[in-house]
C-alpha cells in the first residue's frame, strides 16, 4: 500500500519543487502570490526552517459520489487511471513526500467518501486540516451545487485553510460546453474564496500542476506562520522521554526566538 | 439521484456477515484493487485486527454482541461469550463517564496456525512481543451514562477490538481514538476506522509506521529482536528519514510500570523474583484499567526474556476457566490475574502471592508505601489496604539504592516517564545479569565447528546440565554484573522449574538447532561429493540424496535465513550424484 511505499526514503525527482506553481486561473483565486516569501526563501537558503521540514501538509479532498475524487489522487500519487468504479469506504488515506526549495516535506491526503451515510463520521477526518479541496463533475452540475454544503462542512473544521475547487472529467467535455462551464465555477470559486482548477485524471492533465501548487501555497503559509510565531508542530504522548522530533535546525531556531521582531 | 456507490459497497462490506459471496468476486476484487500488495481486501486489517465487537447491556439477555465487524470474521460462542463479560466492569463500582481496560482470552478451537505476516513478525520481533496462536486480547472502552430513555436507566456500552498482538500502548491509543467516535456516530464511524486500520502497512519488525487513524496518523517503531537494549532506541538517520506526523508513540507495548507499581514500590523486586520463578499471583483492585495495567507491568518485568504462562489482566467471575483458575484441589496454577470482584478474595484466598491496590487516584503525590510485607492470611479479616500479601522470602537482598533514588524522583517531582525509565532500566538490568550467565553456559553446549561433517549427520546441541551449569555461576554468576547479593543459585533452581525457562531453552534450542543444520547444509554443499561417492555402495549413495532432499526441504522453509548460492550449490551437487546412477533408479529417486 501507499503508506508502505512511502514510510523510508529520499524524495524521488518528480517531487522536487524549486519555482513557484502558478494558479490555474488568474481571475479564479484569492491567492495572489506568484512566489515564495522573501522571508520563506531566505530561511530556506539559510536552512533555519525550524520544525517546517518535520512537518505535514494535511489536505482533505471532498465532494459529491463518484465525481473521481479517488481517480485524481491515484492519477497524482501512482499515475495510474481506473475506470472501474469502486466507492471509498471512509476515507482512502495518501502520503507523497515533497522536496520544495530542498526542504523535505509531505503532503497528507485524505480521500473521502461522498456518500451520505459517511458524512457523519467526516468532521473527525477533517480536523486539522490545512488545505481543503472541493472537488465536482465538470459534467454534472448537480455536483456543482453540492460545493458550497462540502466546502462549509470542511472548513468548519479545519484551522483556517487553503481552499480550492476543482472540476473533474475535463476530458468528457468539448472546448465550448467546458467554457460554459467554466464561467459558473468561477463564480463558484469566487464565492467560496477559492481557487479554481479544472483537471482530467484519465488524460492526467493539470493533475500534477494541481498538487504541487497546493504544496507550494501550503509550504509557503505554514513556513510563514512558523516564522512568525512558535507554535508547537506535534504532540506527544505516552510515557518516554526521548522526544525524537527535535532537528538539530531546530536547536539553532530556538536561539533565535526570543523577543519578537519584524524583520 | 440514484447512488452508483450503493451496488458497489456490497463488494466490500456486508454487515449481515455473508460476505465475501464468491470467490470469483475476491478475484475480482483483488484485480481492480490495483494499489495495494494484499492479496484479499481485508489482508492488511488482518495482520493487525482480528475484528472489532460492540457490546451492549440487554435487559433480558444481560451482556450481547451487538455487531461483530467486519461482518465475515467468526467467533465461536463461547468467545463471544467471553468477549460479551470481560467487556463490562465486573464489580458495582460504578464505572461512570468512561472506562478502558484490556483482557486476553483463549481462542478456541485450541490453536489455529498464524498468518503468513503473523509468522514473519514472530521471526524477527523481541520473544517478549511474539504472538502467540491460541489468545487473543480484547481492548475495551466502555461508556456508562445516565439516560433516562433506557429503562434501565443507564447507557452501557462497549466498543472492543479483538487481536493478537500484544501490542498495548498502540491499541490502548487506537481505542480511545475509535470509541468515542463510535458512541457519538455510530456505525458508519467503525466501518471507516476499519478501513484505515486496513490501510495500514504490515507489522513489520524495526520500521517505523504510520498508522492513518480517524483523521490524524500515529507513528509508532514496531521493536525488533536485534535492537539494542540498553543505549539509544533509535538511530539518528532513522529519525530522520521518517515521516513527520502528529502523533509519536514512544512505544507499541509499553506500560507505565512506575505508577502500576507506585504503591508497592518497596516490594518490586521481590515481584520480579515471583514473575521470573512463574509464580501464581492475582492483582487484586477496584477498577480493571488497575488490574490491567498492574498485570500487564508484572508480565513486562522479565523483559526481554518472554512471560511464557498465561495471564489475565482482568479476570471475571464468567470466564470459562474461571473453574480450571479456582479450584482447590489442586495447587494454584502459574498465572497470573487480575480482578476487580470482591468474591474473588474468599475465591482465591490460598493463593499464595496476592497484590492489592488502591485507587490509581493519588499519582502523582508522594507515594504512601505499605513496607511490609503482609502474611497472606491477614487477608482474611478483608484487609484492603494496598500491599503485597505473601510468605515468599526473596532470595535477593533487596537493592535499596534504586528504592532511594525513586523515592527521591517522587520528592523531586521528577517526570513520571523518567521515573519510568530508571525503573526498566534498573530491572532490564537484573534480568540481563540473571540471563547472560544462562546464555554464556548455552553457547558452552554448541558443538565445535570442527565436528560439523558434511558425511555424517549435523551434530546436535549437549543437553543442559543444571548442576554443571550451577558449578559455573561459582567463578562467573551474576555477580559479575549485578551488586545484588543473594541466594543466586536457588533462584536458578526455583526457575529452572518455570514455564518461563522451558520457554526461553526451547527457544534457544531451535535457534542453535537450526544454526547446526545450516553450517552443516553449507559444509555439504561444499564437500567433493562425487569423489566421496566414488568407492561406495549404492545404497549408501541413496542414503545420501534422502539426506541432501531433506536438507533442501529445511532450506526452502527458512530460505530467509539460508544462504541462497549454498542451496544451488547443493541442488547441483545432487543432480550431479543422481546422474551416476542407473538410469532404473534415477527415475524412482525423482518421484
Amino acid at each position: 500500500m501507499s503508506s508502505t511505499r512511502t514510510v523510508i526514503g529520499a524524495v524521488p525527482s518528480d517531487r522536487v519543487i524549486t519555482k513557484f506553481s502558478q494558479a490555474f486561473h488568474p481571475d479564479a483565486t484569492p491567492y495572489q502570490k506568484v512566489n515564495f516569501h522573501p522571508k520563506v526563501k531566505a530561511a530556506c537558503q539559510e536552512n533555519r526552517t525550524g520544525r517546517v521540514g518535520l512537518k505535514i501538509t494535511k489536505a482533505v479532498l471532498v465532494g459529491d459520489v463518484s465525481i473521481g475524487k479517488t481517480c485524481m489522487v491515484n492519477r497524482f500519487c501512482h499515475d495510474v487511471f481506473e475506470r472501474e468504479y469502486k466507492a471509498t469506504i471512509g476515507v482512502d488515506f495518501e502520503v507523497e513526500k515533497f522536496s520544495v526549495l530542498s526542504i523535505p516535506v509531505t503532503l497528507q491526503v485524505w480521500d473521502t467518501a461522498g456518500q451520505e451515510r459517511f458524512k457523519c463520521i467526516a468532521a473527525s477526518y477533517y480536523r486539522g486540516a490545512q488545505v481543503v479541496i472541493v472537488a465536482f463533475d465538470l459534467t454534472d452540475q448537480p455536483s456543482l451545487h453540492h460545493v458550497t454544503k462540502w466546502m462549509e462542512d470542511a472548513c468548519a473544521n479545519a484551522d483556517e485553510p487553503i481552499k480550492f475547487l476543482v472540476g473533474t472529467k475535463k476530458d468528457l467535455l468539448s472546448p465550448a460546453s467546458y467554457a460554459e462551464v467554466e464561467k459558473l465555477a468561477v463564480k463558484y470559486a469566487k464565492r467560496l474564496e477559492a481557487e479554481f482548477w479544472a483537471t482530467s485524471s484519465k488524460t492526467g492533465e493539470n493533475v500534477q500542476d494541481f498538487f504541487f501548487r497546493v504544496m507550494c501555497l501550503a509550504f509557503d503559509c505554514a513556513l510563514l506562520r512558523e516564522l512568525d510565531t512558535e507554535k508547537p508542530a506535534s504532540k506527544q504522548i505516552g510515557n518516554d522521554l526521548i522526544h525524537i522530533q527535535r532537528s538539530q535546525s531546530d536547536l539553532y531556531e530556538k536561539k533565535k526566538r526570543g523577543p519578537k521582531c519584524c524583520t | 439521484m440514484d447512488d452508483p456507490s450503493q451496488n458497489q459497497t456490497h463488494n466490500h462490506i456486508n454487515g449481515n456477515g455473508d460476505w465475501p459471496h464468491t470467490m470469483n468476486q475476491i478475484f475480482n476484487e483483488d484485480e481492480s484493487h490495483f494499489k495495494s500488495n494484499a492479496i484479499l481486501p481485508w489482508d492488511q486489517f488482518s495482520n493487525w485486527i482480528h475484528c472489532a465487537c460492540v457490546v451492549t447491556f440487554d435487559l433480558e439477555l444481560g451482556q450481547a454482541m451487538e455487531l461483530i465487524y467486519p461482518g465475515h470474521i467468526k467467533l465461536t460462542d463461547k468467545e463471544k461469550m467471553n468477549i460479551c463479560y470481560l467487556s463490562f466492569p465486573d464489580s458495582n463500582s460504578g464505572c461512570m463517564g468512561d472506562t478502558q481496560f484490556h483482557f486476553r482470552i483463549r481462542q478456541c478451537p485450541g490453536k489455529r496456525p498464524l498468518s503468513r505476516s503473523h509468522s514473519q513478525y514472530n521471526k524477527d520481533c523481541p520473544v517478549s512481543l511474539q504472538l502467540d496462536d491460541a489468545h487473543y486480547y480484547g481492548f475495551v472502552y466502555f461508556r456508562q451514562t445516565k439516560d433516562r430513555t433506557v429503562r434501565r436507566g443507564y447507557f452501557q456500552k462497549s466498543v472492543v477490538l479483538i487481536t493478537k498482538l500484544p501490542c498495548v500502548a498502540l491499541f490502548n491509543q487506537v481505542i480511545s481514538i475509535i470509541a468515542p467516535e463510535y458512541f457519538d456516530n455510530g456505525e458508519p464511524s467503525l466501518e471507516a476506522a476499519c478501513h484505515d486500520i486496513d490501510q495500514w502497512p504490515s507489522p513489520v519488525p524495526g520500521d517505523t509506521l504510520n498508522l492513518p487513524i480517524m483523521g490524524t496518523v500515529l507513528q509508532v517503531r514496531v521493536p525488533c529482536r536485534s535492537d539494542k537494549l540498553i543505549g539509544s532506541v533509535q538511530s539518528k538517520s532513522e529519525t530522520l528519514h521518517s515521516l513527520p506526523v502528529h502523533t509519536v508513540l514512544p512505544s507499541l507495548h509499553e506500560v507505565d510500570i512506575y505508577s502500576a507499581f507506585l504503591s508497592i514500590l518497596p516490594h518490586v523486586q521481590l515481584l520480579w523474583e515471583l514473575v521470573l520463578i512463574g509464580e501464581p499471583i492475582v492483582v487484586m483492585a477496584s477498577s480493571p484499567t488497575t488490574t490491567c495495567l498492574t498485570v500487564q507491568a508484572l508480565v513486562n518485568m522479565i523483559a526481554p526474556l518472554k512471560f511464557c504462562s498465561d495471564f489475565r489482566p482482568y479476570f471475571t467471575i464468567h470466564d470459562s476457566e474461571f473453574k480450571e483458575y479456582t479450584t482447590k484441589t489442586q495447587a494454584p496454577p502459574p498465572v497470573i490475574l487480575g480482578v476487580t470482584n470482591p468474591f474473588f478474595a474468599k475465591t482465591l484466598q490460598h493463593w499464595p502471592h496476592i497484590i492489592r491496590i488502591g485507587d490509581m487516584g493519588s499519582i502523582g503525590g508522594s507515594p504512601k508505601l505499605s513496607n511490609k510485607v503482609k502474611k497472606a492470611a491477614a487477608l482474611k479479616t478483608l484487609d484492603s489496604n494496598p500491599g503485597v500479601y505473601t510468605r515468599y522470602k526473596s532470595f535477593l537482598t533487596k537493592d535499596k539504592m534504586i528504592l532511594k533514588r525513586l523515592m527521591k524522583g517522587a520528592q523531586l517531582k521528577r517526570p513520571v516517564e523518567a521515573q519510568n525509565a530508571i525503573l526498566r532500566r534498573h530491572l532490564l538490568e537484573l534480568t540481563q545479569s540473571f540471563m547472560i550467565p544462562l546464555e554464556r553456559y548455552m553457547a558452552s553446549l554448541m558443538p565445535l565447528q570442527r565436528n560439523i561433517s558434511p558425511y555424517k549427520g549435523p551434530p546436535k546441541l549437549r543437553p543442559f546440565d543444571s548442576e554443571k551449569f550451577l558449578e559455573s555461576v561459582e567463578h562467573s554468576g551474576p555477580q559479575l554484573t549485578s551488586g545484588i547479593k543473594g541466594d543466586w543459585e536457588s533462584l536458578y533452581r526455583r526457575f529452572f522449574r518455570s514455564p518461563n525457562f522451558e520457554g526461553w531453552y526451547h527457544q534457544r534450542q531451535r535457534e542453535v538447532n537450526q544454526k547446526l543444520q545450516i553450517l552443516h547444509l553449507e559444509a555439504l554443499s561444499n564437500a567433493n561429493l562425487s569423489e566421496w561417492i566414488a568407492d561406495k555402495e549404492e545404497v549408501e549413495i541413496v542414503d545420501l540424496i534422502l539426506k541432501i532432499k531433506d536438507k533442501l526441504s529445511f532450506a526452502m522453509h527458512h530460505h530467509h535465513i539460508v544462504g541462497k548460492e549454498s542451496v544451488s550449490r547443493l541442488q547441483k551437487q545432487l543432480e550431479d550424484i543422481v546422474l551416476t546412477l542407473p538410469h532404473d533408479l534415477q527415475s524412482v529417486i525423482k518421484t
